[in-house]
């Protein structure tokens, strides 16, 4: 007999599921941030060669649409190289790298933001350009750029939901599998997407508490 | 010593300085005056090492500061106080402070935040080593500055215009402390100042010396009692007319002889 009714099951699939979501959100975002703020320091610096192959690069990442390029991961790049990859596994490198290309864009653009007057300042001081970036580059760049990376980090997110695509069990995932038995989509679907506001929403607030300590030096204008 | 050697700087078809020469030698307060555009800033520019040269030589104590390494050693002997204070807006009074003297010349925390206490209490900010720069007025902001580059313990202190952002009474603030500084320092052993500025009259009360730029080039470098004397600097019909259409001297009661 079809058992078309929720159970305590249902729950756990979807938290898991969710668990799943959160957890490649999580890795692929911060590994997307190291790579993305990393090749931006090298952008700002002028590294010839290699700041103008990482531009091209992660400009290609950006420009094109993740479901394409998970698409070329999971089934281009193994008839490539004649070895099959885990959903999982693909899904973790076309997120990072996604990721990573839109952190870049930000991250470039907080660097040039930071006045001239500071970077003479350290070096006239004697700072090295090491103790630049981590001391008075990277902490005001990421003041400027924290709001546009909570907003990313937003997008980001919802952008895991393609990988289910590819059947990684994800929160996406679970809530198909449940709506294939229960034959109620409006239900499910609203449940899915309440879990993935929840987790939004909760980024969104964790986000700006981090960006009013990043900004406490700057008070709000009183206007 | 600083040494200037016949020092060209050009930013594209302009040259802005045009073989400029001087030396500066431990004690001395040397001023450098002239009009905007002159260059005189630029000079400084070059000497801690921000501008390239295009010709010419700057030394600093014999460190050749066009050579990389030895710009690095040459930055931990002289200290730069900036026309717009330049300060880290996202640290504190106290770590704009303790940075440069923490990180480049590795000295304890314990120590460098000591110095930077009596520093401030000095400029008269006491209270203020946990407020940002952006809850400052401008001429406590130069004050915090001139501490910054005080911390460093430098033999050379370079001051480029550091009133030229400040009203008449936040000037006076100022040069007060830099004043007092000139005073102390004349006994030798100190700080030795390369002093960028518009005010004359505080330029001829702490200078031992005084050069002129005219269009990037050095055309008087005198003794200060000299440059103002008839028939010294006023000799010179540039000198002359940059003198004449300065403005009266800004308040100097609060500034200690």
């Amino acid at each position: 007999m079809r058992h078309a009714g929720f159970t305590w099951h249902d729950g756990a699939l979807l938290a898991q599921g969710l668990a799943v979501s959160l957890g490649l959100f999580a890795g692929t975002f911060l590994i997307g941030l190291v790579l993305g703020s990393g090749a931006a320091v090298v952008r700002h610096f002028r590294v010839p060669a290699l700041g103008t192959l990482l531009h091209t690069g992660l400009e290609l990442l950006r420009n094109s649409p993740v479901l394409v390029q998970l698409f070329l991961v999971f089934f281009g790049v193994p008839a490539l190289i004649h070895q099959p990859l885990t959903p999982v596994f693909a899904a973790g490198l076309t997120l990072s790298a996604n990721t990573a290309a839109f952190v870049y864009f930000i991250a470039v653009a907080g660097l040039d933001a930071v006045g001239r007057d500071q970077v003479e300042a350290a070096r006239a001081f004697g700072l090295s350009r090491v103790q630049l970036v981590r001391h008075i580059l990277g902490p005001q760049a990421l003041a400027f750029a924290v709001a546009p990376l909570v907003g990313l980090a937003v997008n980001q997110l919802q952008v895991t939901s393609l990988v289910s695509v590819i059947g990684v069990v994800d929160l996406t995932k679970a809530g198909d599998i449940l709506n294939l038995r229960t034959l109620r989509p409006f239900a499910v679907w609203a449940m899915v997407g309440v879990l993935y506001f929840a987790a939004a929403k909760t980024l969104t607030l964790l986000g700006n508490r981090w960006e009013r300590r990043l900004r406490a030096h700057a008070a709000p204008l009183g206007l | 010593m600083m040494a200037v050697e016949g020092v060209v700087k050009r930013f594209g078809a302009h040259t802005v300085l045009d073989g400029v020469s001087l030396t500066v030698a431990p004690g001395e307060v040397v001023t450098i005056l002239g009009s905007s555009g002159s260059g005189k800033s630029t000079l400084i520019r070059c000497i801690n090492g921000l501008e390239a040269l295009d010709g010419g030589r700057i030394t600093v104590d014999g460190l050749d500061v066009s050579d990389p390494r030895q710009l690095a050693r040459a930055r931990r002997l002289s200290a730069t106080v900036f026309q717009m204070f330049n300060l880290y807006p996202h640290m504190t009074v106290l770590r704009n402070i303790t940075l440069a003297p923490e990180l480049v010349l590795r000295r304890p925390r314990d120590e460098v935040e000591a110095q930077a206490h009596a520093l401030l209490a000095s400029v008269g900010l006491a209270g203020k080593a946990d407020s940002y720069p952006g809850q400052l007025s401008g001429g406590q902001r130069q004050r915090v500055g001139i501490c910054r580059a005080l911390a460093m313990n430098p033999r050379y202190l370079l001051l480029d215009e550091v009133t030229s952002a400040l009203d008449p009474e936040m000037t006076a603030e100022v040069l007060a402390i830099l004043g007092k500084l000139a005073a102390r320092q004349s006994g030798g052993g100190g700080t030795t100042m390369l002093f960028v500025t518009h005010e004359v009259e505080f330029a001829r009360r702490i200078s031992t010396r005084i050069v002129f730029l005219d269009q990037g080039r050095l055309i008087v470098d005198l003794p200060t009692d000299q440059f103002f004397a008839a028939d010294g600097g006023l000799a010179h019909p540039r000198i002359r007319q940059f003198l004449s259409k300065m403005a009266p001297a800004a308040p100097l009661a609060e500034i200690p002889a």
